[in-house]
């Protein structure tokens, strides 16, 4: 963004690309920690007006960081395939919130079918499997030859 | 011979040797073999631990205090640097799990009821003191009775001199960007100190002996848990957590003796907070530089205890910054995080300087005092080093914790207009003249 000095005009943005997405943290951060993938072009001070004016959630402090991401990777053509980069902001909430990510992926608690089916299906798999190896008896030894 | 010697070797069965038969050896001549222990260079981890206790003897045994410390600092490997004015949030209460400290709130009683009867010359007024100083529910009396001979007047004359002559007075231009704290309340506070002191060196000697630092330094290296190395080709390792506090009080007191403890080395006041974060989320940085334990002054230095410390909260910690960033919870946070890491180095470094560390735990408490400020409120705070020990294997056992004693920052005046002090604090005068009164039990 272009420097303010005093007695220049107000810096207004027009249709900016601004979007925050709350992820899990990969590392364990502490309770009042919310973590983000934001855009590239917002800064801390846009982060926080973004959360303060639209969410109305109090903000203490804000810190960000670029991800680089990996040019290693390469396709059938051994062209190298680019995995974008990304900023990452870790935003303080303010007045003592605290936040944990949830857990998106509950386990469902299963009815007597589904279970009942579900270990029908385990004993079959095992059985096949058994039958594969042979006869334990035998050490590993094949069994298409001898007695 | 030789021939007849050979011939006769070379002969396979029975071998007879020539010399006489082997003496018995005498029962009190010790163990025949070199005692079995681990290797000292091997990729092993008994070879480690073996390392790691050779490394300990050879600090137990070092000569002087300072070859200890250049051992204890030898080591120079990447360290989180703990800064005691941080804007970080709720760095008070993670300095107090690095630092293994319990803090409690208000000033300790001994402080609170004045100090030792001997400053007033009334007889009459020594005996109620000394009755009352174990009780701290009638402090205000005692402290008033205890000194008699202070004039309220003239200290209230002193500090508003100094105040006026800082603010109104002098004529100076305007202060630089971000330059306010130096420019009015640092030489106030340097003023203030320095007369009160010369004022109350009649009435505690330990004052007279005492000397005056400007601007010191003040560095502890410790350690403080373990983590394993992430990166680099230490990687997998279980490394302990290095920390280093680099501190420049705006004023120090240094004095040749020590100042008395204010609770028994074993008493338990609270709980230690446990963070089972890493340091680097509160945020705190790692570096790799020396190793420095320092007090202020060189250990030949005679005044090698510490009295009390005076901080200067910088302008980007102002009260009215945080108050215009809707941070006003953080404000006590500032001064207390301020209190307990400062008096955590100096008095870990003192008692460095005594000969102790975190292998050889301190056998008698170290007490310091510090006062933080922000030129017009004071917070006070006292606190007791009562173990060095805070590394992971010599932490297990150790029941002992430091305490920090601390109070919320009050303001010594209101405004200063026209030559005039309004609202002047007389509690927080009294509270920063008692500190100063502070000595031990024999002066």
């Amino acid at each position: 963004y272009p420097l303010f000095q005093r007695g220049g005009p107000q810096l207004r943005i027009f249709r900016p690309n601004f979007f925050m997405l709350a992820v899990r943290p990969g590392v364990p951060q502490p309770e009042d920690t919310v973590q983000f993938r934001v855009s590239m072009e917002m800064t801390k001070v846009d982060i926080r007006n973004y959360l303060e004016r639209i969410y109305n959630v109090p903000v203490a402090a804000v810190r960000t960081r670029i991800q680089y991401g990996a040019n290693n990777k390469r396709n059938h053509k051994n062209q190298r395939e680019k995995k974008p980069d990304y900023k990452v902001a870790y935003v303080q909430l303010g007045q003592g919130q605290t936040f944990q990510f949830p857990n998106l992926f509950p386990e469902k608690e299963q009815d007597t079918e589904t279970r009942a089916f579900d270990d029908f299906r385990s004993k079959y798999m095992e059985k096949e499997k058994q039958k594969e190896e042979g006869d334990p008896r035998r050490g590993g030894v094949p069994d298409w030859f001898g007695l | 011979m030789a021939a007849l010697g050979a011939r006769w070797l070379l002969r396979p069965g029975r071998r007879c040797f020539s010399q006489t038969e082997p003496t018995h050896p005498s029962p009190a001549s010790g163990p025949l073999y070199p005692p079995v222990v681990a290797s000292i260079t091997a990729k092993s981890k008994a070879a480690q631990q073996r390392r790691v206790e050779r490394f300990k003897q050879q600090v137990h045994a070092a000569a002087t205090v300072e070859e200890k410390l250049r051992l204890y600092g030898k080591l120079q490997r990447p360290k989180y640097m703990v800064y005691p004015q941080t804007f970080a949030l709720n760095a008070d209460r993670w300095y107090r799990s690095f630092t293994n400290t319990v803090f409690v709130p208000g000033v300790p009683p001994p402080v609170a009821a004045g100090a030792a009867p001997e400053a007033g010359g009334d007889p009459g007024m020594g005996a109620p003191a000394a009755a009352t100083t174990s009780g701290a529910a009638i402090s205000p009396e005692p402290a008033a009775g205890a000194l008699p001979s202070l004039d309220m007047g003239e200290l209230r004359s002193l500090a508003c001199d100094a105040l006026l002559q800082e603010s109104f007075y002098q004529n100076k231009k305007r202060p630089f960007l971000y330059r306010d704290q130096e420019h009015t309340p640092g030489p106030f506070l340097t003023q203030l100190v320095s007369t009160l002191a010369a004022f109350l060196c009649g009435h505690n000697p330990l004052l007279a002996a005492s000397s005056l630092d400007l601007k010191p330094e003040v560095n502890y290296y410790w350690h403080h848990g373990e983590e394993v190395v992430a990166h680099g080709h230490r990687k997998g390792r279980v490394d302990p957590v290095r920390f280093q506090i680099d501190d420049k009080p705006h004023l120090q007191i240094r004095v040749p003796k020590q100042l008395p403890e204010v609770v028994p080395l074993d008493s338990n006041l609270g709980d230690v907070p446990v963070i089972n974060h890493k340091p680097s989320k509160l945020p705190l940085f790692k570096k790799q530089y020396e190793n420095k334990v320092y007090i202020g002054s060189k250990v030949a230095d005679p005044c090698c205890y510490g009295h009390t410390q005076f901080h200067l909260i910088p302008d980007r910690l102002k009260r009215e910054r945080l108050i215009k960033a809707r941070l006003q919870d953080q404000i006590e946070v500032v001064y207390r995080s301020n209190g307990i890491a400062s008096l955590f180095a100096w008095t870990a470094a003192q008692a460095m300087y005594q000969g102790f560390w975190s292998e050889a735990d301190v056998t008698r408490p170290f007490v310091s005092q510090a006062v933080v400020t922000d030129g017009k409120y004071f917070a006070f705070f006292c606190y007791q080093l009562n173990t060095l020990a805070l590394t992971a294997e010599t932490i297990k056992n150790n029941p002992r914790k430091n305490i920090c004693w601390g109070t919320e920052s009050k303001p010594l005046y209101g405004v200063v207009e026209d030559g005039n002090v309004k609202d002047f604090n007389d509690e927080v005068l009294l509270h920063l003249v008692r500190f100063l009164l502070n000595r031990p039990k024999e002066l």
